[in-house]
């Protein structure tokens, strides 16, 4: 994409998010839906970093997530801290649950990697599930929105307030990883995906930017829990399960993996999809499954980036023989990527 | 260093593929300065004995030394960091990322940029400008920079990896069968940067080819292995007219024209 374009779409897009709340009304959503996709996007993009641009199967995210939510929820609840404070604590919560997963996870590649992920996380959830005195185990633990307390002044914080909290957020995580991915170190992390053999003949210990990326990776995924606790002002133990990570996975695909924008589609399919199917009908998830496989189908590099690869062929002006050429029935068609 | 100083040296490498010796008691010197070839029938050992040298794999027994310190097991990241640089016989490159973006990298990771959080801007990134420059400028393929690698032809790729591996700066380049799969015209092009690696940039080269053409017209010192085992060593000269060398290539038909 042009850094014109880019920027265009970009601030368009930011702003269409400012005004979402003034919009959301009209097409009967909730602000705190709305809410939900920015949160749920910010994880969504912790995996895109891991699977998008690193080629690691990030099967076990939801254990970051739901560390952040724990570790806000637990330090609301027991410590009654305040409203940045229990942002702050989750997110510094996941992050160390990275720090204690990643030498372990640095040792394997592939499905390897995949499965340790899935198997930590699940250490995580059976954790929360059986302390019950703690978390409340299975019914999972309820705890109030606290005030945000900056400089003495006590603030509540609305669901309209929150909304704009997200979205700060939201903005802040999406210029980091614009400029994380786009980094030498961002780079690299590519080039591990494609051909790790060769990064470690420039001389690189890929493992030191794995175990970097995992970290990030881990500190954004217990920002987004954290704040979909605070969202929701209840923790429970499937947020660490398995489940979850699989729909933080199948968001990434379906928005586009390696795409920077990717995250926040993926998310919005995903968090509005199970909000309106699940109304309709209590078996939402085969809706939501048949969505995923519709979009999967027609969109074989998700949705940001099929379309960021018809723009890379396209030209800028269009002549007769390439409309001619767009409809020519023997025109070789791309297959797949990994022939 | 002395210019016949030596540069690599493995010493009795054996490398066992379950059961299966597919190097036997292999033993090697790289002089500083010379081109040396490693040639020999298939399943030779060849690619095996360059894994080991490498740091691809380790050899269960054996020692290899590159400039007078023992490496038979160090990470290969490190070994390229001691200024060793490697190809392969299938080109190992990054196929979706752009020509110059392959050659950025190493140039990065050379210049300790490659971890950096944020692009650099100014004098580092300069510095690598001109270095990518220079590379691109020695394989010939500055006009195709900003094309995608997977979109240029077999040898171009090659070339590329060949720069790539230049872009860490190292004394010795390993180049594992540089020609294959390679037509004439690009075999001669290939040729005359590997002749350039030495006369223009000074280093020293091993590599490991199946065309006698190439061979014999390129290195200096040819070792050849049969069979796992180290069948002989010497000038082109002497490893064309050696018996053993004959027959162990006889049927192959490669030596015909010597």
């Amino acid at each position: 994409m042009k850094a014109r374009t880019e920027l265009l779409v970009s601030a368009a897009t930011v702003v269409l998010l400012a005004a979402a709340p003034a919009i959301s009304p009209l097409v009967h959503l909730d602000v705190s839906i709305v809410s939900e996709v920015l949160v749920t996007a910010i994880a969504v993009m912790s995996v895109n970093l891991l699977l998008g641009y690193t080629g690691l199967p990030a099967f076990g995210n939801a254990a970051y997530f739901g560390l952040g939510t724990y570790g806000a929820a637990l330090s609301v609840k027991y410590a009654h801290v305040h409203f940045i404070e229990a942002i702050v604590i989750g997110t510094v919560a996941a992050l160390l649950g990275g720090l204690i997963l990643a030498p372990f996870l640095l040792r394997r590649r592939g499905i390897y990697f995949g499965l340790l992920s899935i198997a930590f996380g699940q250490v995580f959830y059976f954790i929360a599930y059986r302390y019950t005195d703690v978390t409340g185990g299975e019914d999972g633990m309820q705890f109030p929105r606290p005030d945000a307390v900056l400089g003495g002044a006590h603030q509540t914080i609305s669901e309209l307030g929150f909304y704009y909290v997200a979205l700060a957020l939201f903005v802040l995580v999406v210029i980091a990883f614009r400029s994380v991915v786009r980094s030498p170190f961002g780079r690299t992390l590519v080039a591990i995906r494609q051909n790790e053999a060769r990064v470690r003949y420039l001389g690189l210990n890929t493992d030191r930017f794995i175990f970097v990326a995992l970290l990030i990776s881990a500190t954004m995924a217990g920002l987004s829990g954290a704040l979909f606790g605070l969202l929701i002002n209840f923790a429970y133990p499937l947020q660490l399960d398995w489940h979850q990570s699989g729909y933080f996975v199948l968001s990434m695909i379906l928005g586009g993996a390696g795409t920077v924008w990717g995250s926040l589609v993926g998310a919005f399919i995903y968090v509005i999809g199970k909000d309106i199917i699940s109304t309709i009908t209590p078996l939402w998830q085969i809706f939501l499954g048949a969505l995923f496989v519709a979009c999967v189908l027609g969109f074989p590099r998700g949705i940001l980036g099929s379309i960021a690869a018809l723009r890379a062929r396209a030209p800028d002006t269009f002549t007769d023989d390439d409309v001619n050429a767009a409809f020519d029935p023997n025109a070789p068609v791309e297959v797949g990527r990994g022939a | 260093m002395a210019p016949d100083a030596i540069l690599l040296e493995a010493r009795n490498i054996t490398k066992v593929f379950g059961g299966v010796r597919a190097v036997d008691d292999v033993s090697l010197q790289v002089r500083e300065g010379t081109i040396h070839a490693l040639i020999g029938p298939n399943g030779a050992g060849k690619t095996t004995f360059f894994n080991a040298i490498s740091g691809f794999m380790f050899p269960e027994r054996g020692r290899v030394t590159f400039r007078g310190t023992d490496v038979t097991r160090t990470m290969n990241w490190k070994r390229i960091a001691m200024g060793m640089g490697r190809t392969f016989q299938t080109p190992s490159v990054f196929p979706e990322l752009t020509v110059d973006d392959n050659v950025r990298l190493g140039v990065r990771a050379h210049a300790g940029q490659a971890f950096r959080l944020f692009t650099p801007t100014g004098d580092a990134k300069a510095t690598v400008d001109r270095r990518v420059d220079e590379l691109l400028g020695f394989v010939n393929l500055t006009a195709q920079r900003d094309r995608p690698l997977s979109e240029l032809a077999h040898g171009s790729q090659r070339l590329c990896e060949i720069a790539m591996s230049l872009s860490t700066d190292p004394v010795l380049v390993l180049l594992d069968e540089p020609m294959a799969g390679l037509a004439e015209a690009e075999t001669d092009r290939i040729m005359g940067v590997i002749r350039d690696l030495r006369v223009r940039l000074g280093l020293t080269v091993l590599f490991v080819e199946h065309n006698m053409r190439v061979v014999l017209s390129l290195a200096d010192r040819i070792t050849v292995l049969d069979r796992g085992k180290l069948l002989a060593e010497g000038t082109p000269a002497e490893i064309a007219a050696n018996e053993a060398v004959r027959s162990a290539y006889l049927g192959e038909g490669v030596l015909e024209h010597v």
